[in-house]
C-alpha cells in the first residue's frame, strides 16, 4: 500500500491550469522531495493532497483510502506544515499548540508533555511573546511543531527550512529520517536542493503547469552514483534540475 | 527633499485603490462611493456651506455661527476619523515605506500627503470651503483670507486627528486601555446630560468655556472668515499656532514608540475559562469556540465594544425615554433597546466572521473536523456572548425602568432579544461568506467591513430603532405586552431561519472556502 498516490490530479483556477494530470506514489517509510520552479504547482499540489483545496479532477488516496477535504479521519493521521503557515497571531506558541492538539484529539497529560518537549527542542522557550512578535524563523518551527505534534503518520512540509537557522535545520532533518525510519512517510517541497539530496529518498521534479517531468530515486548520489534522464546522466541534482525546468537566466549586462 | 518619489508613492496609493475595482464587488462600490461622493460634494458646498454662510449672515451673529459650524466639522472628523478609522487605514505605514529610498522627514511627509489627500478628508475641506465661500458671498470677510483660513483650519483638523487616534492606539496598547477606554467612551455619551444642571447652577461656566473656545482653531477660522481687517490675520496666527503645536507633538509621538504591553502566558491554555465555556459545545466544537473566545478575547476592538452593548441599551433606554412623545411610549423604545441588544455587542465581528484571522483560516481547514466546524463554532461564540447580555438587560430594566411590573412585558422584551440575536446573526452568518473582508486585528477602532457588512450592521441597528416606532405609530396598541406571545413566535421563527442559515451557510462554505483564503491570506 502506498502512503501517497496521486491518479491525474487536475487543479484549475478559471481558464488557468496549476496542476495538470499529474499522477505519482509515494511508499511509507519514505521522504519524497517534490520539487519545481516557483509557480509550478508545488503548493497546489500539497494544497489538494492536505484538503485545502479541491481538486477539478484525479484522485488523491492518502495510506490507502481515498481522501477529499472531508475526511476527518484522514486528517487526523497526516500532519502539514503549510506555505503560509496558518498561525493565529495573538496567540501564544504554548496555547496555539495545545489548541492544534487538543483539534487532534490528543489528551491532556500528552498535550503537556510533548507542547513543552517541543517547545524546549525548537528554542521557542520566549512566552512573553505571542506568534505576532515572533521571526519569520521562529513563526516556521512553530507551524513544524504543529505538523509534528499528534506523531502523524504523512507529513506534507511545504518548503521547511526556509528562514531557519542551520542548529534548526539539522534539528529538523534528524527528526524527519527518524520519523522515516519508523516507517512513516514524509513529502516536502524545498529549493533547497542540496538538503534534499541528503535526505530525501525519492524525488519529483515538475513544471509549469504542475507537470510531472522526472521522478526517482536520489539515495543513488550519496553513493558516487549518477540520475539519468532521456538517456543522459547528471552528477548532481542541481544539474537535473536545472535541465529539466528549462531555466534560462539572460546575462544583463549592467548588474 | 525628493518630491518626484512622494509623488510616486501617492499616485501608488490610489493605484492600489483603483486595483481594487477590478473584482465585482470593487466595482459596485466604486459606483457607490462615487456617486455618494459626488451626491455628498454638490449637497456640502450647496446646502452645507453656502447655505450656512447665508444664513449666518442673515442672523446677524455670522462670527459665532461660523465659529459653532466650523467647531461642530472639526469635532466631527475627529471623533469620525478617530472611532470609525475614515482616512487612517488607507495610509501606508512607516515600515511599508521604509523599503523605498526615501529619508524620515520625506517618510512622514508622504505618510501625512496620502492622509491627508484621502477621499474622506476632502469631504470635509469642501465643508470648511463652502462655507468660507457662502461667508463671502453674503459680504462677511475677504475670499483671500476665508479660503487661506479654511485650509489652515483643514491641516489643523487633520493634525489633531492623528494626535488623537495615536493617544488612543497607545492607551489601548497598555493594560487596561480598553477600560479606561471605554469609560471615557461612556462620559462622552453621558457628558451632555451631565453638564445640563451643571451649567444651570453655575452660569459663568458657560463664559469660561466661551472664552476658551475663543482661542480654539474653529474659532480662529470663523473670526479670519468674517473679517477682512487685522482681526483676520489674528485669526489666521491662531489657528497656524494650534497647527505647529500640534505637528511639534505629533512628531514627538512619531519619534517615541509605542511601549507594547508584556503579558506572561501561563501554562498550557487547557484548563482556562475560555476551554470551560466551550466544553459546553462538546470537545471538538468546544475547543474550537473556546478557541475563537481567546481570540477575540485579546481584539482590542471587540474589548472595547461588547461591554459597551449594555451601557449603550441603557442609555438608548434612557435618552429616547426622555421624548415623551415617542410613539408607543417607553414600552416601544424598550423593544427597539431590546432589539438592539440582541445583536450589537457582536454585530461588528459576526458579520466578517474571518476577517481578522488572517493565515490562520488555513489552519482551520487542516484540523480533523468538517471544514465548516470553525465556522459554525465561531457562529455560536458571537451566538452566546449576545444572549450572555439579555438576562442582565431584564433585570436592569425591570429595576429601574419605571413601569408598572409585567412578566409580560419582561417576557416578550427578551423574546424580541432573541428575535434579533437568532435574525441577525443568521444574517451574519451569509455576510461572513459573501461579504467577507480582511481587517486589521491590532486597529484598535475603525470600520474594515465590506458593503454588506456595514448594510447589516448599520442598516440593522438604525431599522431596529426606527421600525417599532413606526410599527407603533401605524398600530397604535401593536407594541403592548399585551402581544407577548407575537414576540415569542418571532423568536421561534427567527431561531428556525438561524438554523436553517447555518446548515445552507455550512455548505456554502465548503464551497467558498478557497476563495476566503486567498481573500485573507491578502492574495486576492
Amino acid at each position: 500500500m502506498d502512503a501517497i498516490r496521486i491518479t491525474n490530479l487536475v487543479k484549475r483556477y478559471g481558464a488557468v491550469t496549476a496542476v495538470e494530470n499529474l499522477s505519482l506514489s509515494v511508499r511509507p517509510g519514505r521522504i519524497f522531495g517534490f520539487l519545481g520552479p516557483n509557480g509550478s504547482g508545488k503548493s497546489t499540489t500539497i494544497g489538494c493532497l492536505t484538503g485545502l483545496l479541491d481538486p477539478t479532477s484525479g484522485t488523491v488516496e492518502l495510506l490507502g483510502q481515498v481522501f477529499d477535504s472531508e475526511n476527518a479521519a484522514i486528517k487526523k493521521r497526516i500532519g502539514v506544515m503549510p506555505e503560509t503557515l496558518g498561525l493565529f497571531d495573538p496567540l501564544y506558541a504554548k496555547e496555539f499548540l495545545a489548541f492544534v492538539a487538543r483539534m487532534f484529539g490528543l489528551d491532556e497529560v500528552t498535550t503537556r508533555q510533548r507542547v513543552t518537549e517541543l517547545l524546549d527542542a525548537l528554542e521557542l522557550t520566549d512566552s512573553s511573546k505571542t506568534l505576532a512578535e515572533y521571526s519569520t524563523g521562529m513563526r516556521k518551527r512553530v507551524a513544524f511543531a504543529a505538523a509534528v505534534i499528534h506523531s502523524p503518520e504523512v507529513l506534507f512540509l511545504d518548503e521547511p527550512f526556509e528562514s531557519i537557522d542551520p542548529a534548526g535545520v539539522a534539528l529538523m532533518k534528524q527528526w524527519l529520517r527518524r520519523f522515516a525510519d519508523q516507517g512513516r512517510t514524509v513529502f516536502m517541497t524545498t529549493h533547497v536542493l542540496e538538503t534534499v539530496e541528503r535526505i530525501c529518498h525519492d524525488v519529483a521534479i515538475i513544471t509549469k503547469p504542475g507537470k510531472l517531468v522526472w521522478e526517482g530515486d536520489v539515495t543513488l548520489l550519496a553513493n558516487d552514483g549518477s540520475l539519468t534522464c532521456n538517456g543522459q546522466e547528471f552528477r548532481t541534482l542541481e544539474s537535473l534540475f536545472l535541465h529539466l525546468t528549462g531555466e534560462k537566466y539572460t546575462d544583463l549586462n549592467w548588474l | 527633499m525628493n518630491f518626484e518619489l512622494i509623488g510616486v508613492l501617492i499616485r501608488l496609493r490610489y493605484k492600489l485603490l483603483w486595483a481594487k475595482t477590478r473584482t465585482r464587488n470593487g466595482k459596485i462600490a466604486l459606483f457607490f462611493a462615487g456617486y455618494l461622493l459626488l451626491v455628498m460634494v454638490i449637497a456640502l458646498l450647496a446646502a452645507g456651506g453656502v447655505g450656512a454662510g447665508m444664513a449666518a449672515i442673515r442672523s446677524g451673529k455670522a462670527m459665532s455661527i461660523a465659529g459653532v459650524l466650523l467647531g461642530g466639522i472639526y469635532g466631527q472628523a475627529i471623533v469620525a476619523s478617530v472611532v470609525l478609522g475614515f482616512g487612517m487605514t488607507a495610509i501606508f505605514s512607516e515600515t511599508e515605506l521604509r523599503r523605498y529610498p526615501v529619508r524620515a522627514l520625506e517618510r512622514r511627509l508622504t505618510r501625512h500627503f496620502i492622509g491627508i489627500v484621502d477621499p474622506y478628508w476632502l469631504l470635509f475641506l469642501t465643508l470648511d470651503l463652502g462655507l468660507a465661500f457662502g461667508l463671502y458671498l453674503f459680504g462677511a470677510g475677504s475670499f483671500w483670507l476665508g479660503l487661506i483660513a479654511a485650509l489652515l483650519l483643514f491641516c489643523s483638523n487633520y493634525v489633531a486627528a492623528r494626535v488623537l487616534g495615536m493617544l488612543v492606539d497607545r492607551l489601548m496598547m497598555k493594560k487596561g486601555g480598553s477600560a479606561i477606554m471605554l469609560v471615557c467612551i461612556m462620559l462622552l455619551g453621558l457628558l451632555p446630560a451631565m453638564l445640563g444642571p451643571v451649567i444651570r447652577r453655575n452660569p459663568r461656566i458657560v463664559d469660561a468655556v466661551a472664552r476658551l473656545w475663543q482661542s480654539t482653531p474653529p474659532a480662529g477660522a470663523a473670526v479670519a472668515m468674517t473679517h477682512a481687517d487685522l482681526a483676520a490675520w489674528s485669526g489666521l496666527g491662531l489657528i497656524l499656532l494650534w497647527t505647529a503645536a500640534l505637528v511639534a507633538f505629533l512628531v514627538m509621538l512619531e519619534r517615541r514608540p509605542p511601549k507594547t504591553r508584556v503579558a506572561q502566558a501561563g501554562k498550557v491554555a487547557w484548563e482556562s475559562p475560555f476551554d470551560r465555556i466551550g466544553a459546553i459545545f462538546g470537545p471538538q466544537t468546544g475547543a474550537l469556540v473556546a478557541h475563537w473566545l481567546r481570540f477575540y478575547s485579546r481584539h482590542n476592538r471587540f474589548r472595547t465594544i461588547y461591554p459597551l452593548a449594555l451601557p449603550l441599551a441603557a442609555f438608548l433606554q434612557f435618552f429616547y425615554g426622555r421624548q415623551v412623545h415617542a410613539a408607543g411610549g417607553t414600552f416601544a423604545i424598550s423593544v427597539s433597546v431590546f432589539l438592539i441588544l440582541g445583536f450589537v455587542g457582536t454585530a461588528q465581528f459576526a458579520v466578517n466572521q474571518f476577517g481578522y484571522v488572517g493565515g490562520g483560516f488555513r489552519r482551520f481547514l487542516l484540523l480533523p473536523t468538517g471544514a465548516a466546524t470553525a465556522f459554525r463554532a465561531g457562529s455560536y461564540m458571537f451566538v452566546m456572548l449576545s444572549a450572555a447580555l439579555i438576562l442582565p438587560a431584564a433585570v436592569l430594566w425591570s429595576l429601574f425602568v419605571p413601569a408598572r411590573f409585567d412578566p409580560r412585558a419582561i417576557v416578550m422584551l427578551v423574546a424580541c432579544s432573541v428575535t434579533s440575536l437568532f435574525f441577525f446573526h443568521g444574517i451574519a452568518l451569509w455576510t461572513s461568506l459573501l461579504g467577507p473582508r480582511r481587517g486589521n486585528y491590532n486597529q484598535s477602532f475603525g470600520n474594515d467591513l465590506s458593503f454588506a457588512g456595514n448594510l447589516v450592521v448599520i442598516g440593522g441597528m438604525l431599522s431596529l430603532l426606527f421600525l417599532p416606532q413606526l410599527a407603533a405609530k401605524q398600530w397604535p396598541g401593536a407594541l403592548t405586552p399585551n402581544y407577548w406571545w407575537v414576540a415569542l413566535m418571532a423568536a421561534l421563527a427567527a431561531a428556525v431561519f438561524y438554523f436553517t442559515s447555518l446548515h445552507f451557510a455550512t455548505a456554502l462554505f465548503r464551497v467558498k472556502r478557497e476563495g476566503l483564503m486567498i481573500l485573507l491570506e491578502g492574495k486576492g
